[in-house]
């Protein structure tokens, strides 16, 4: 969906994005992290066209964001770090607005408007003017007015910074939603855990440069695959041998207690094999999916970036 | 379907308050005008009252809104916003001009009534003309200030900060003033035509206020990415230069065009100059646009002040070109000899590689007030100090525009003072490492 070949950034003094070449594939959530000065504010400046680069292309949905912009904001969303609103007009203008200046019909501007409040659950503030609203509301609001118009791309810079734990239980379900909806989210936060609960991809930026672009589902694993974790509450010593003869599972590492690996298969084989492991008188005490997390991600590509320049 | 940045600013500006409130003010004011001189001057003494409260409505507050209308959205952090819409220049450009300031027409439709009415009953010679003029003189205020914030505000952030460039709006006022200076019915003298004055008033608010709502639709292109070639700049250059020549056109004097043209096009340059984004990243890309042959990118980035540059250059040579005689033609006039118009287009481009050489600073800080301070002490205090010590050889050499000298002479330094600040440009872009 976002294609970035070479793109280089300056501000005097200091280059913000120095070749950056990426992909974003279509309907990920990527998460763009990295720390204070890593240039994710400008990389995301220059996919929405609101900064022109030294050098480099960039690509929405096949267009040049250089060369078409006001093309490929009729597909994209974008929610500033330091977003504002029209703080005299009530949230349904505001959302009015948005929807008319992004080029929807007049006719479906009051179905988009319903819609965006409902998923923002801010039905019964449409009347309240956006200036009096608290930060978690007005975070809201602005994020309606950059999905109104239903872009292919989202990009939100810091989308939850300002927001109590409550809210952002809610923001991370509805990117969740908005990718079961087909569109495409980037993401960037200083708050792994946050971008963790949603997150299908990571970038990771370091002094304009990427450190890390990858699917955060291990690479070897393919669609139908997951990696399962299990733990047993009496160890047994014949557990990873029995795991090596069952057909599903490719073991990575096993002891008479712990086990984890590669399994093939939905949930009633994830089942299956529970049973199994029960039925051979093994004493699971937990058998799930484990997942290596953004946090522990982000630092082992930190780590290894360090150890390469060492 | 409506303008949409035109309704976000109807939303904004009216209220039913609002709606009420103005005609009742403006009747009252009217009924009290009306009152003050029942007789045979209460029509003329109406038309004066509308036209004072039309000039403060639509002129001096619509000039505040229009100000505001580019000032709060930096300040309230919504610009890009509006950048990142779907909406083309010319609707975001007009939305905002008759969005703004839709509160001041409101009013002014109400003043351009009572104008009309009055005007014709008192027997006030041209009120249509007059109307007209009013009229385009608030479009081209207002427009004049979405320009210039716009333009001003996308790389000088503080004076966003200080409120923008409201202030203009007092001098283009006094400007058109004249317009409206009853009992001086002279007609005005252009390019040998006499003029009525009430037509020459409106056409020059016309031609001025479609040149400003020209100019803040192609500053709404650049700052929605809508690139655009440097055409636009030079070409309201060549226009306000024949506009100003009319008026100083004479038979027996040098061709007007080029004199006026050439101090058009050097003001212009200064005020593009200071005016614009003109750090080391711009020229960085420059460069990269003109290595790779991409003409067409070359000239969209390039900023506005080198086109006027070269004018100034152009209109040099064509005053010295159609000078009637070289030695005599300007003494008679009391005016300086015309290579002085190629000196004054070399200062120009000195002055132009001084501000860059700050501004191409890798870290270039404050470079206009640098630029600024050192071109005073250059064109103004070290010649006046040479002066007052009498040093008049140093003064000349600082500042070589001297009647009585030969006028080469003065070519000939400003020659010597150009190739030190190209040699100073290119001496900054040599130890400028890659970032």
């Amino acid at each position: 969906m976002i294609e970035i070949s070479s793109l280089t950034f300056d501000y005097p003094g200091h280059r913000a994005l120095d070749g950056v070449t990426l992909t974003v594939p279509t309907g990920s959530v990527t998460a763009l992290v990295g720390p204070n000065g890593a240039g994710k504010t400008t990389l995301m400046r220059c996919i929405a066209g609101l900064e022109t680069p030294l050098e480099g292309r960039i690509a929405v949905a096949g267009m040049d964001v250089i060369e078409q912009p006001r093309e490929v904001h009729r597909i994209m969303g974008y929610l500033s770090d330091f977003f504002g609103l029209y703080q005299e007009l009530s949230v349904a203008r505001c959302l009015e607005y948005a929807a008319a200046a992004q080029g929807l019909p007049e006719a479906d501007i009051p179905a988009a408007i319903e819609r965006t409040a409902q998923r923002l659950d801010l039905d019964d503030r449409l009347r309240q003017p956006a200036g009096s609203l608290s930060r978690g509301l007005r975070q809201r609001v602005a994020i309606g007015q950059a999905i109104i118009h239903q872009p292919r791309v989202l990009l939100l810079d810091e989308p939850a910074s300002g927001l109590d734990p409550e809210a952002r239980s809610g923001l991370a379900a509805l990117f969740r939603q908005l990718q079961a909806d087909g569109m495409t989210l980037l993401v960037s936060s200083h708050i792994l855990a946050e971008l963790d609960e949603y997150s299908t991809h990571m970038l990771a930026l370091r002094d304009g440069r990427i450190l890390e672009n990858r699917e955060l589902k291990p690479a070897h694993l393919t669609e139908t695959q997951r990696t399962l974790h299990l733990d047993l509450a009496h160890a047994d010593a014949r557990l990873p041998q029995w795991l090596q003869g069952y057909a599903q599972v490719a073991l990575q590492r096993a002891d008479a207690a712990h086990a984890e690996f590669d399994f093939e298969g939905d949930l009633p084989a994830q089942a299956a094999l529970l049973k199994a492991l029960v039925h051979e008188g093994f004493a699971v005490s937990s058998l799930g999916e484990y997942r290596e997390n953004l946090q522990q991600s982000y630092l082992r590509s930190v780590a290894a970036h360090l150890e390469k320049q060492q | 379907m409506m303008n949409p940045e035109l309704r976000r600013n109807l939303w904004l500006s009216f209220s039913t308050h609002r709606l009420i409130a103005m005609p009742a003010l403006l009747g009252l004011v009217f009924l009290a005008t009306a009152f003050m001189d029942q007789g045979e001057k209460a029509a003329a003494n109406l038309y004066v009252a509308a036209v004072s409260m039309f000039v403060f409505i639509v002129w001096l507050w619509g000039a505040r809104n229009a100000n505001a209308a580019i000032i709060d959205e930096f300040r309230d952090k919504t610009w890009d916003q509006q950048r990142m819409s779907a909406l083309d220049p010319w609707t975001m450009t007009w939305g905002k001009l008759f969005g703004a300031t839709s509160f001041n027409w409101y009013g002014g439709a109400m003043c351009l009534a009572v104008i009309a009415a009055s005007g014709f009953a008192a027997g006030k010679p041209d009120v249509l003309a007059n109307l007209i003029t009013l009229c385009a003189a608030g479009v081209m205020l207002h427009a004049a200030l979405i320009a210039l914030n716009l333009h001003i505000g996308q790389f000088e952030s503080r004076l966003i900060q200080r409120g923008g460039m409201g202030w203009l709006a007092i001098i283009l006022v006094f400007m058109f003033m004249p317009a409206f200076t009853y009992g001086t019915d002279k007609p005005i003298h252009w390019w040998g035509m006499e003029i009525g004055r009430a037509l020459f008033w409106m056409d020059t608010a016309l031609l001025f206020a479609a040149s400003a709502t020209f100019a803040a639709w192609r500053v709404v292109s650049n700052a929605l990415q809508v690139r655009t070639l440097p055409w636009a700049w030079p070409a309201f250059a060549c226009l306000l230069s024949l506009y100003l020549a009319g008026f100083i056109h004479d038979e027996s004097r040098p061709p007007s065009l080029w004199l006026a043209g050439l101090f058009v096009a050097v003001a212009m340059t200064y005020a593009a100059l200071f005016t614009e984004s003109n750090n080391l990243l711009r020229w960085r890309k420059l460069r990269l646009l003109q290595e790779r042959g991409d003409l067409r990118g070359w000239l969209e980035y390039l900023p506005m002040w080198p086109t006027t540059l070269a004018l100034s250059f152009l209109f040099a040579f064509m005053t010295l070109l159609t000078a009637p005689d070289l030695h005599t033609g300007y003494d008679r006039m009391g005016m300086l000899q015309p290579q002085h118009a190629i000196t004054l287009a070399l200062m120009l481009l000195r002055d132009a590689c001084v501000l860059l050489f700050f501004a191409l600073a890798p870290n270039s800080k404050r470079t206009l007030g640098a630029a600024m301070l050192y071109l005073l002490v250059l064109n103004m205090l070290l010649p006046f100090l040479a002066g007052v010590t009498g040093l008049d050889a140093l003064r000349y050499f600082f500042l070589p525009f001297e009647a009585t000298a030969d006028p080469w002479n003065s070519v000939l330094v400003m020659t010597v003072h150009t190739a030190i600040a190209i040699g100073l440009v290119n001496w900054r872009l040599r130890n400028t490492g890659p970032a």
